[in-house]
């Protein structure tokens, strides 16, 4: 009698639970979902992607973020693993060339009419819009921007020689670090991994003369290549190469930053987002001077590096409607506020109000210098970060540079002529 | 009874003790390093004494660091890579038994070219396999699964296993196998009698060359697999790929012991029984 | 019955084999470069990658680390052999201390020796701190040297799986060999020559072929160690591969790098080949 009992209540109970799960179940299909691939999965970049999805799901989506621990190689080879397996995601980080190149082997959705609709054009620098639409239509969406030749002092080295405002031009840069030099500081406090090598080698060259540097990196011209500013470029380049700590080989600038802000290291040729890398090493604004690198023709110069979000065609709604949700959240205003203050780079949108106290000063000091350079057409594509050209001519160079800072044996002319000849194969 | 040669006692102790503080040097200086904090470590070198003992480098890495959206630190990738690395090593290590039984004892036609095209699958580097397996998993449909996983270091490494299981059963004796055969076994019957109590040696050899083996690797592991379902050493990569920020030292150092435990504890506890299974003629 | 058994996972391995190593080859013929493309571009994959530095630096550079990689771990992998079979106390104990590099991944191999053989982090500032300030080691560091840094990793992982299989070959030689020559007052260096080494022949060929694959396969260990620097002093043929198939996207003329790799592989491997063959047969002969 009583095991009759227990079966129907089970019955009935288990009926419920069915019931209650299937509902359940049934909800999900139809919320607007996203997954997206990036290689942040840890430091500020993860924690800023974990913020996006707070928001995300807080306007109702599934959030899913698949990040990919290492570099981009290994993002871009879980992407392309994905999209051989046909299972692409709904949104990728992308950037530069590689957008085209990838937007090329698998349908990519159209953003068109999300991005008139939204006005996002008129407010978003012009070269990245011309990244974001490699065929003529918007495929992908920029996420934040970085400026490249930033000049990092540190405050008690710059106090040891009496240094007090930023060196303007490349002959001013070279006094100084000749006097930290003499003082026995390290006048460089750079790295020696592959991309911060071409990278000093690059500022070099947007300094020296930012149409060269266009001229030589967008279009490959060949008398550029060969002509002196390029020459300029490779002799100030073995000048920063010289003047850095000779153990610098495959090392990250990173595990100079103690010794940088001690005064042991003087100047740091990096992108802006070192100053994110300070700040969450306990350091304040104070310990360093911060602004543009040398600019020997005095005018405002942005070698511009960025990251996109690329979407990925999905026949099935819900991504559909996930992807939309992505791109109104990312061209919104809010957006930049959100996802900047905790990376440290620049919003994308020119119009962003970033007096907010999230943002500090060297923020906004670059985000007004992109905007002004965007005006004036003083914006270039950086090559170290993959931005200029495809990862192949980009590594090839790369190539080049990172040994001829790492062997002085190397003369700029020698320099110069391995480069010419690493564009010419693989042009 | 002395029946082995002498040699200089006071010079053999002097050298072995030299060369145990050679290979002894980089575990010390990680187990320090996990005891202290990532900014002495970042001032003073990486080699030096811990000012004070930092226990939470490990209890933060182990199950409060933030890896994509999940802070549970690295203990969840530890698990998984426990799921995929055990069904791998126990399949790849029977069915390498039986693949060595099948060329050592019935021979075939042509059976030691098989034999050395499969040898030259130990040779191959894992990067050009990459693609192919992607459009194997593809068309197996397990793409992005933990079973895919396992499947590949199965098949890669019936390589190594079928190589020690089929050089060790070379020496089996012949006349054992002559005898049973008489009896009218069968090659079950002769595999599950005779071969499989004469193989613990080897197959110990085979399960902890495998099982360190699946453990560390990397780069499939990470292409094969994502968000919350990936190994323990794409999280390992994750504390150390320095995207946006500092080295982490006094986490890594922590992070790469606690990763390195089980396999660590399989050598110091399988040590003895690895050797006398190689003693007990796995090498020919 | 048993056939069913037999052949699926011969099968399986063979294929995985020969498959993937075709498509490998085919591919590099093919004009691949994001993705796999099957048309068709002739030799330019090899005659490009045979024009690349990287490609000769890495080349010389397996030779150089393959060499001293396989001598050095033979070595030390036999000296420190020797020394345990000596009877000692505490073999235990050194066993372990010898054998546990092989549980620990290339990776962290490669970042920690990374640490330690960094002038400016590592011993040469430890040495400085304490006072011995003329102390260099800059290898890591040094263009023409970075390579060997390679090679004291690699040796450190190594050599006690040398250590293992030749002490296992070691225990197996026969009492009465070693009695004889006693009896025959030959010296312990003598009786290790003439007698011992000799018995082990095939245990040294094994082990050289287990640390040959070890050599062709590095890549883990350079990536985490100088990440193929200086420059590209350090790099190796499976760095080249993996960075023109994967970093450059260029899927074709990586696959001519691993083809031209596993192509110099043929070199050793078919005369061991045939060595074995040649084995089998006098066995056989004996039997």
């Amino acid at each position: 009698m009583q095991r009759h009992h227990v079966g129907r209540r089970a019955l009935l109970a288990g009926a419920a639970v069915t019931f209650a799960v299937r509902r359940l179940r049934a909800q999900p299909a139809s919320k607007p979902r996203v997954t997206v691939i990036s290689q942040w999965s840890s430091g500020s970049s993860g924690a800023a992607m974990m913020a996006l999805g707070k928001v995300f799901e807080q306007q109702g989506g599934v959030w899913e973020h698949n990040p990919v621990p290492g570099f981009t190689t290994e993002m871009m080879n879980k992407l392309r693993a994905q999209i051989i397996a046909g299972d692409p995601p709904a949104a990728s980080q992308l950037k530069g060339p590689e957008i085209a190149a990838w937007s090329k082997i698998a349908p990519v959705v159209d953003l068109d009419a999300m991005v008139q609709q939204a006005g996002y054009e008129t407010v978003v620098p012009a070269e990245l819009a011309k990244l974001s639409k490699p065929h003529g239509h918007w495929i992908a969406l920029p996420i934040q921007a970085y400026r490249i030749n930033t000049l990092f002092i540190s405050k008690k080295a710059a106090d040891q020689v009496g240094v007090t405002k930023l060196p303007a031009t490349w002959a001013e840069f070279n006094a100084i670090a000749g006097k930290m030099k003499a003082a026995g500081i390290t006048p460089i406090a750079n790295g020696g991994i592959r991309w911060d090598d071409g990278m000093k080698w690059e500022i070099a060259l947007c300094g020296i003369s930012l149409d060269a540097y266009r001229k030589m990196l967008t279009e490959l011209d060949e008398k550029t290549l060969k002509g002196a500013e390029v020459l300029a470029a490779f002799r100030q380049c073995r000048k920063l190469a010289d003047w850095s700590d000779p153990g610098i080989a495959s090392q990250d600038y990173t595990t100079f930053v103690p010794r940088f802000m001690k005064g042991e290291m003087g100047m740091l040729l990096m992108g802006d987002w070192a100053a994110g890398i300070y700040k969450r090493g306990g350091f304040k604004v104070s310990d360093y001077i911060v602004g543009p690198a040398p600019a020997d023709d005095g005018k405002i110069a942005f070698d511009l590096n960025s990251d996109e979000f690329m979407f990925w065609q999905k026949p099935q709604p819900e991504f559909q409607e996930g992807q939309k949700l992505l791109a109104k959240i990312v061209m919104g205003k809010e957006f930049g506020p959100l996802f900047c203050q905790i990376t440290g780079s620049i919003p994308v949108r020119t119009d962003t109000d970033l007096s907010a106290e999230g943002f500090n000063d060297q923020q906004r000091e670059a985000s007004h210098s992109m905007g002004e350079a965007a005006r004036a057409n003083r914006v270039v594509l950086s090559l170290a970060h993959n931005m200029a050209q495809t990862n192949q001519i980009t590594a090839a160079m790369i190539d080049v540079l990172t040994e001829f800072v790492h062997d002085n044996r190397i003369t700029p002319e020698e320099g110069q002529k391995r480069l010419v000849a690493a564009v010419d194969n693989v042009r | 009874m002395p029946s082995r040669v002498t040699l200089s006692r006071v010079a053999i102790h002097a050298t072995l003790i030299a060369f145990a503080a050679f290979f002894l040097v980089p575990l010390v200086v990680v187990a320090l390093n996990s005891l202290r904090s990532t900014e002495d470590i970042a001032h003073g070198g990486v080699i030096g004494l811990p000012h004070e003992l930092m226990w939470s480098n490990f209890s933060g890495t182990w199950s409060g660091y933030c890896i994509a959206q999940h802070c549970d630190g690295i203990q969840p990738y530890f698990w998984n890579s426990m799921r995929m690395v055990i069904p791998a090593t126990i399949i790849s290590t029977l069915l390498g038994a039986l693949n060595g039984y099948s060329l050592s004892l019935w021979r075939f036609r042509g059976d030691t070219i098989v034999f050395g095209i499969m040898t030259l699958g130990v040779f191959l580097p894992e990067q050009m396999r990459l693609v192919p397996w992607v459009i194997v998993l593809r068309d197996l449909n397990l793409f992005n699964t933990i079973s895919g996983l396992v499947l590949i270091h199965i098949v890669q490494g019936l390589s190594f296993t079928t190589l020690f299981c089929r050089n060790y059963y070379v020496s089996v004796p012949q006349d054992l196998l002559k005898a049973a055969r008489i009896d009218g076994a069968g090659y079950f019957r002769i595999f599950w009698r005779i071969v499989l109590p004469l193989s613990p040696p080897i197959l110990i050899v085979t399960v902890i060359w495998q099982f360190t083996g699946i453990w560390n690797e990397y780069l499939y592991g990470v292409t094969f697999s994502s968000g919350e379902h990936q190994p323990i050493t794409a999280a390992l990569i994750a504390l150390s790929a320095r995207l946006s920020d500092a080295p982490q030292y006094g986490e890594q150092s922590a992070a790469v012991l606690l990763a390195a435990a089980p396999t660590l504890l399989v050598y110091l506890f399988g040590g003895r029984y690895f050797l006398r299974g190689l003693t007990a003629g796995a090498v020919k | 019955m048993p056939h069913l058994v037999i052949w699926p996972p011969i099968l399986v391995s063979c294929a995985y084999v020969l498959l993937f190593s075709a498509w490998t080859i085919w591919v590099s013929f093919t004009r691949s470069t994001l993705m796999p493309d099957y048309s068709w571009a002739g030799w330019r994959n090899y005659s490009s990658m045979l024009a690349t530095r990287n490609w000769h630096i890495a080349y010389t550079n397996l030779f150089i680390y393959g060499t001293c990689f396989v001598v050095f771990t033979m070595a030390l992998g036999l000296l420190l052999a020797v020394l345990i079979d000596q009877r000692i106390r505490a073999e235990n104990i050194y066993r372990a201390i010898f054998l546990y590099p092989l549980a620990v991944s290339f990776v962290v191999t490669g970042t920690v020796w990374g640490w330690l053989l960094n002038p400016s982090i590592g011993i040469q500032k430890l040495m400085h701190d304490i006072g011995w300030t003329s102390f260099r080691f800059e290898w890591l560091i040094d263009q023409d040297m970075a390579i060997y840094t390679v090679v004291i990793a690699g040796v450190w992982q190594a050599s006690g799986f040398a250590m293992a299989l030749l002490l296992a070959g070691l225990r197996s030689v026969d009492a009465d060999l070693l009695k004889a020559a006693q009896i025959d007052g030959a010296g312990p260096a003598r009786t290790y020559l003439r007698v011992v080494f000799p018995t082990i022949g095939p245990i040294f060929i094994a082990v050289l072929v287990m640390l040959l694959q070890f050599a062709i396969k590095t890549y883990d260990l350079v990536v985490a160690l100088t990440a193929g620097g200086p420059g590209l002093a350090s790099t190796l043929p499976t760095v080249v591969v993996y960075d023109f198939m994967f970093q450059r996207s260029e899927l074709a003329r990586g696959s001519a790098a691993a083809v031209m790799l596993l192509g110099s592989l043929a070199f050793v491997l078919v005369p061991y080949g045939l060595y074995r063959m040649w084995q089998q047969r006098k066995a056989r002969a004996h039997a």
